[in-house]
């Protein structure tokens, strides 16, 4: 099987170090390529067209998101994990909205990173477990608080399914085929989620999808 | 020197006041003095002529009784005798009374008078002693040669000191006279005095005012300049002490952050090798401090200022803050913000932040409140944020926290206003509004904002 090839971002040695370790323990990993700055990592992703690019949010020179705004605009077929420290919705939002599929706590690498590996390079999102759960914990008391009914019954059983298929990173394409309908349905029922649940950016819609719990 | 000019002015106005009462009161002292004594120099002129008429006609009338006695038949009546002797008295009496009131100037007049008239009635008497031949034989000498001589001369003696009577009447009129252009001159001489006086007092009184208003005008300014300094030292602290956070937070976040997250990715490495039995539980622990490292590291930093206002903005960090509140206390905290121009000065931004942490502090440690809503509008060259709990309130009037004067001390900064209203069991509502001079329009969400560079 041809291994997945991964391109480090972060500016501490240390760091860098220990996530080369880590991945290249794993078999099919093949880490092609280490930076230490976010325009280092454009030029290298460039250079080595990696399936994966793990990134440190705060990086000199080119920021993390920024960088990934870039990357993921010049190689379609990457996908960028990003790694920080922060728990707070304003650096996912911002993260998934640069493009960034998987976002990762730097206090349980261990734990998430290789599965954050796999999904993100088969194209799917991974999110660390206390990212998912602070989050969902997060909307629940939003919920409590403004005594809503919860929107997510407003979707139909199809709806709901594709929701999670978008939220995992899967193209409307793929949906199509994985559900036997045409690219143009599947379109129709991506506005009307967006639409019913008040949202406009597929990063939006991931965000919510694991706030939900719809997807892991 | 303060009191010194109050004194004086006390002193000057008194003293004018006094000048004007006694000047007053003298001249009516004088008036009514005046008035006695030209009565009384009137009624002592009256007198004396009086007394004078009476002289005259007691000698007039003493004549007549001699020639009456001379011509009768048989002399010597005993009943004339009398009368003279009668008038003698009478003039004798009259003449000690004149003279009582006696002035120098007539002293020799009154004198010859007074002599005369004793004489005269020597003569006189001396007829009653006649035996009726004498009186035959002498009575028309004694009539034509002696008597009545002596009483022309008499008279005439009277007449003079009849005028030097009216003289010494004139006399006392051109006293009063002279009494009155004193008394004229005097009031004159207040007058001008007072004058004199009013105006020195008025011109020291206008130096002093004008003195003491420089004074306080200087004082004024010294305030105002004081106040700036020290509002301008304050303000380069809070940027200061800002800046140090900043700093610090930076540091923690970058360094000992990463640092931790190094170690525990090295350690979690370690025990994926299966390292030896007696090494698992050290590495674990030492995974465990740095799982706790990590985390007091990226809490203290938020905690000292939080990478969500430096790197995203004011409006991602306020609802950190309010997500950061509502998990540790349960509080509900709604933020709602408007779009707030891009280039909102640091120090704006700043101010906001702290203000909301410090108001939001302050409901979960005294509001007792369930809820809170902090609203940020921006309107024309002006940022408007409002802190509004259901919480229990205070009396704003009268308690004023370190946190409020802090709160306040950092909007005057910006030359904003902090308005505070409260009342116990109404809840709390903070209220600022920041003058934000010369901003682009260029508006935007901030949330859309990226994440700076950092280190470079």
């Amino acid at each position: 099987m041809k291994p997945i090839r991964i391109l480090l971002a972060d500016d501490h040695n240390l760091l860098r170090d220990g996530l080369r370790l880590l991945l290249e323990r794993q078999a099919g990993f093949e880490v092609v390529g280490e930076a230490s700055d976010g325009r280092e990592a454009l030029r290298l992703a460039e250079e080595h067209r990696p399936d994966v690019v793990v990134m440190d949010i705060a990086m000199p020179i080119l920021n993390g998101i920024e960088a990934t705004k870039q990357i993921v605009g010049t190689c379609a077929q990457t996908g960028v994990i990003m790694l920080s420290m922060h728990h707070d919705e304003s650096y996912i939002v911002r993260a998934l909205n640069a493009g960034a599929r998987g976002y990762l706590l730097k206090d349980s690498l261990k734990a998430d990173l290789i599965g954050a590996v796999n999904a993100v390079s088969q194209g799917h999102s991974y999110f660390s477990l206390k990212i998912r759960l602070l989050l969902q914990e997060d909307y629940f008391r939003q919920m409590t608080d403004k005594q809503k009914t919860d929107s997510l019954e407003l979707l139909t059983g199809r709806e709901n399914e594709i929701l999670q298929l978008i939220a995992e990173g899967r193209s409307n394409k793929e949906i199509g085929s994985l559900l036997n309908l045409s690219f143009h349905t599947v379109e129709t029922h991506r506005a009307h989620i967006l639409q019913k649940l008040n949202l406009h950016t597929v990063a939006e819609l991931i965000l919510y999808a694991v706030r939900k719990g719809v997807i892991h | 020197m303060r009191q010194h000019p109050w004194l004086a002015l006390a002193g000057g106005f008194g003293g004018l006041l006094l000048i004007m009462t006694a000047a007053q009161l003298g001249a009516l002292f004088m008036i009514s003095s005046l008035r006695a004594n030209g009565t009384q120099v009137e009624q002592r002129f009256l007198e004396r002529s009086r007394i004078l008429e009476e002289i005259r006609s007691s000698i007039y009338l003493s004549g007549t009784v001699a020639r009456d006695s001379l011509l009768a038949p048989s002399g010597g009546a005993s009943s004339q005798l009398a009368e003279v002797n009668d008038l003698h008295k009478k003039t004798a009496a009259a003449l000690d009374q004149y003279q009582k009131s006696l002035e120098t100037e007539e002293a020799g007049a009154f004198a010859s008078l007074r002599s005369e008239i004793e004489a005269y009635w020597n003569v006189l008497n001396r007829t009653f002693a006649w035996s009726d031949e004498e009186r035959e034989k002498n009575r028309y000498r004694f009539f034509y040669s002696e008597l009545i001589p002596r009483r022309t001369s008499m008279l005439q003696i009277a007449d003079r000191v009849g005028q030097l009577n009216e003289r010494s009447l004139l006399r006392g009129d051109e006293q009063l006279g002279g009494l009155f252009e004193r008394l004229r001159l005097g009031l004159i001489g207040v007058i001008a005095l007072t004058l004199v006086c009013g105006l020195a007092l008025a011109l020291y009184t206008s130096i002093v005012v004008l003195r003491l208003q420089n004074e306080v005008r200087a004082r004024l300014e010294e305030n105002i300049e004081a106040k700036t300094s020290l509002r301008e030292l304050s303000a380069k602290l809070l940027r200061a002490q800002e800046e140090e956070r900043r700093a610090l937070s930076r540091e923690l976040h970058d360094e000992a952050g990463q640092s931790f997250s190094a170690i525990l990715l090295e350690t979690e490495n370690l025990l994926d090798a299966e390292p030896g039995r007696a090494a698992v539980p050290r590495l674990e622990s030492i995974r465990n401090l740095a799982q706790r490292g990590l985390a007091e590291a990226r809490n203290m930093a938020l905690l000292l200022r939080p990478s969500m206002l430096d790197d995203f903005g004011l409006v991602p960090a306020l609802n950190w803050q309010a997500r950061e509140t509502a998990k540790r206390t349960g509080l509900r905290v709604q933020v709602s913000a408007a779009e707030l121009p891009r280039d909102l000065p640091e120090e704006h931004k700043t101010c906001i932040y702290r203000v909301v942490q410090e108001a939001l502090n302050n409901v979960t440690k005294h509001a007792q409140a369930s809820g809170a809503q902090v609203r940020l509008q921006w309107k024309e060259g002006h940022v408007d944020l409002t802190v509004q709990d259901d919480g229990t309130g205070f009396d704003a009037e009268r308690v004023r926290g370190l946190g409020l004067l802090g709160m306040e001390e950092r909007v005057h900064h910006l030359g904003g206003v902090f308005a505070i209203d409260s009342q116990p069991g109404r809840g709390t509502f903070v209220r600022i509004t920041l003058p934000v001079a010369d901003l682009a329009t260029d508006m935007m969400n901030e949330t859309n904002s990226d994440i700076v560079s950092r280190r470079s």
